[in-house]
């Protein structure tokens, strides 16, 4: 709701003749001026002092640590049930900045460029019966640090973290999880629930292009730019044939919206977890533009999903493996402390 | 073949006598513990001090003069620190294997690189670095050379782990940062030597900037070097073009562009953070 509002102001406007007369004094005159602004929005800070702004973010922040800690807490809250890992499980995804793209080398000298994304804050909030299998509700990267969005959330939103008793979150998203993957709420998710060698899936919203001609959408020739054509040269030319069918089919390629639509990259291979910072290296490029939040899930394809054995199920728990090295490798890839490639004559 | 028999005759005995004169006097100088070394070591004694001196040279060049790598910088774009920094890490222990010596744009290198085509495995190439590109792990560089007067490019990159070893065989700058335009310029400017010996540089104070100024083909260049946006100075232009033609081609010029504050980009807090931070790794790999 736009609301009018005024905004009163003390101007000090220096009166050099009132001084003149005045003599020494040197008060400046003081006047009411009034700046009319239109306002929707409210931010937390308004009227607070920059050290009372500190107080709030840093109170804040131990809050939701000791929310998480709590939620981890064994003798409070017994943990859930474990199941084995069996064959056609689906576990649960994961949601993940994308920091940028970087080469890669493999052992054999090939470059590739893989794409990092980076995993902050996840957990589970709540599970929501599907009438076949569980699907869960996951939410990811944390709002503390962008600014405090919570007090911008309803109060049905904000009830929903409470319930789980999970710290607000920037995104919630759904995974469609099998009954034995499912995670206690609360239970954080880190990028080791991915390991090298396996192959995921990220889904992501495109970059908008907006509305454009199909020699932008669908990459058709269009016409030459002179020899006698006037006012076609990107044009798509005819839609079909005429008479017999009397129509233009469905799906037509034709001039409309490009880009900003949710899209999914299948099968990219995990080259690389840095388990100390959370980020996966994943082949090739993915949809979606810089520092954008994705999903990313164990592949669907059935020929890649023989790379998925033995995972960690239903997710990583750090407290039970212990401390991962740093960097987890695939097997094929170059490490970067080795020394260079030689090749046998 | 006999007076050059002769000649060589003369030469040799003249370097004995010379190494003899070295002798006493060295020996008249020197300690106990260094006439054992020499009594040992007689007959290769002029060479072995030449090769420590270089050695020393491109010791001193790394730890003297302050430098940090252009790849180390990070671009002026929104992505999050955190990825550089990831990145930084890779190159550090990249480079404790790899020497990666500091060179410009103009300095003479010779990379050995392993090629699965190659005879041997093993490539290796000299030419001058005509540019710089890359950031982080995807730095590159391109030397070129004329050999069998064909030009020849090669972008190689940086922190690839098929590179074996990069040598700086001479240390200078150019009057440009990209020196594209040789590729129109005649070809004795870009043709090196590809035996060439590495030219000993002095370890402190200012690269030695060549003020070579090329001559170039005939017209058409891959680009028009005259153009204000390349700000060539490396070419000579009064011979290749006429004065209404370098006045022709201030036409294009932008003398607004430098006052734009929209593209000030000061990265000099950057890198001295990043220098601090690389010395500091150095210092620990050092313990």
């Amino acid at each position: 709701m736009a609301a009018w509002t005024s905004r009163f102001l003390l101007l000090r406007v220096p009166c050099f003749a009132a001084l003149r007369t005045r003599g020494a004094s040197e008060s400046p005159v003081l006047a009411l001026g009034c700046v009319r602004t239109l306002k929707n929005t409210t931010w937390f800070e308004e009227h607070l002092t920059e050290d009372n702004q500190k107080y709030m973010r840093k109170s804040i922040n131990e809050e939701y640590r000791r929310q998480t800690a709590e939620k981890l807490n064994p003798l409070k809250d017994e943990p859930w049930p474990r199941h084995e890992w069996t064959e056609g499980s689906r576990r649960v995804g994961l949601v993940a900045v994308k920091l940028g793209m970087v080469p890669v080398w493999t052992k054999a000298g090939e470059r590739h460029v893989v794409t990092m994304l980076q995993v902050t804050d996840m957990a589970p909030l709540f599970q929501c019966c599907g009438w076949r299998s569980g699907w869960i509700v996951v939410s990811g990267w944390l709002c503390v640090s962008l600014s405090f969005c919570w007090l911008q959330r309803s109060e049905e939103t904000m009830e929903m973290f409470r319930i789980a008793g999970v710290p607000p979150k920037q995104k919630v998203t759904t995974f469609k999880v099998s009954d034995n993957a499912i995670i206690k709420p609360g239970t954080p998710l880190y990028a080791a629930h991915f390991r090298p060698g396996q192959f995921v899936d990220i889904t992501a919203k495109t970059i908008g292009k907006g509305f454009q001609g199909v020699m932008k959408r669908y990459g058709f020739r269009g016409q030459p730019a002179s020899h006698g054509h006037t006012k076609t040269h990107r044009r798509p030319g005819a839609s079909g044939p005429g008479g017999d069918p009397a129509k233009v089919f469905k799906g037509k390629k034709m001039p409309g919206q490009m880009g900003n639509y949710f899209d999914t990259a299948h099968g990219l291979k995990v080259w690389r977890v840095n388990t100390k910072s959370n980020v996966l290296y994943v082949h090739g490029s993915v949809p979606g533009h810089k520092n954008c939040l994705l999903k990313v899930r164990d592949t669907i394809l059935p020929r890649r999903s023989s790379s998925l054995l033995n995972p960690p199920f239903p997710t990583f728990f750090s407290e039970e493996e212990g401390d991962l090295e740093e960097d987890l490798y695939d097997q094929d890839m170059f490490v970067y402390s080795e020394p260079s490639l030689t090749l046998a004559e | 073949m006999a007076a050059c028999i002769q000649r060589l005759d003369r030469a040799m005995f003249s370097i004995r006598l010379l190494r003899n004169v070295q002798l006493h006097n060295e020996r008249s100088l020197s300690t106990s513990l260094h006439r054992l070394a020499l009594d040992t070591e007689q007959p290769s004694k002029f060479t072995p001090p030449v090769k420590p001196v270089i050695i020393d040279k491109t010791q001193s060049v790394a730890s003297l003069r302050k430098f940090l790598s252009p790849e180390f910088v990070p671009p002026r774009q929104r992505t999050k620190p955190i990825k550089f920094t990831i990145e930084r890490k890779d190159m550090i222990r990249r480079r404790k294997v790899l020497n990666i010596p500091e060179f410009y744009v103009g300095s003479i290198l010779a990379v050995t690189m392993t090629d699965p085509h190659a005879t041997g495995k093993n490539n290796r190439f000299v030419g001058i670095c005509i540019q710089r590109g890359g950031r982080g792990l995807g730095a590159t560089f391109v030397l070129r050379n004329i050999i069998d007067n064909q030009g020849v490019e090669i972008c190689y990159e940086m922190y690839s782990p098929r590179v074996q070893q990069i040598e700086v065989l001479k240390l200078e700058k150019r009057l440009d940062d990209n020196l594209m335009y040789l590729r129109d310029a005649l070809p004795e400017f870009c043709t090196v030597d590809t035996d060439m010996k590495p030219q000993p540089s002095s370890p402190t104070g200012e690269v030695p900037v060549n003020k070579t100024r090329v001559r170039m083909l005939p017209k058409p260049w891959s680009k028009r070097w005259e153009r204000p946006k390349y700000d060539v100075k490396g070419i000579r232009f009064d011979l290749c073009l006429s004065p209404e033609q370098m006045e022709n081609a201030q036409k294009w010029a932008q003398p607004w562009v430098e006052y734009d504050m929209l593209k000030e980009y000061d990265t000099s807090k950057l890198e001295e953070d990043i220098y601090t931070e690389l010395q500091q790794e150095a210092a620990a790999a050092a313990k």
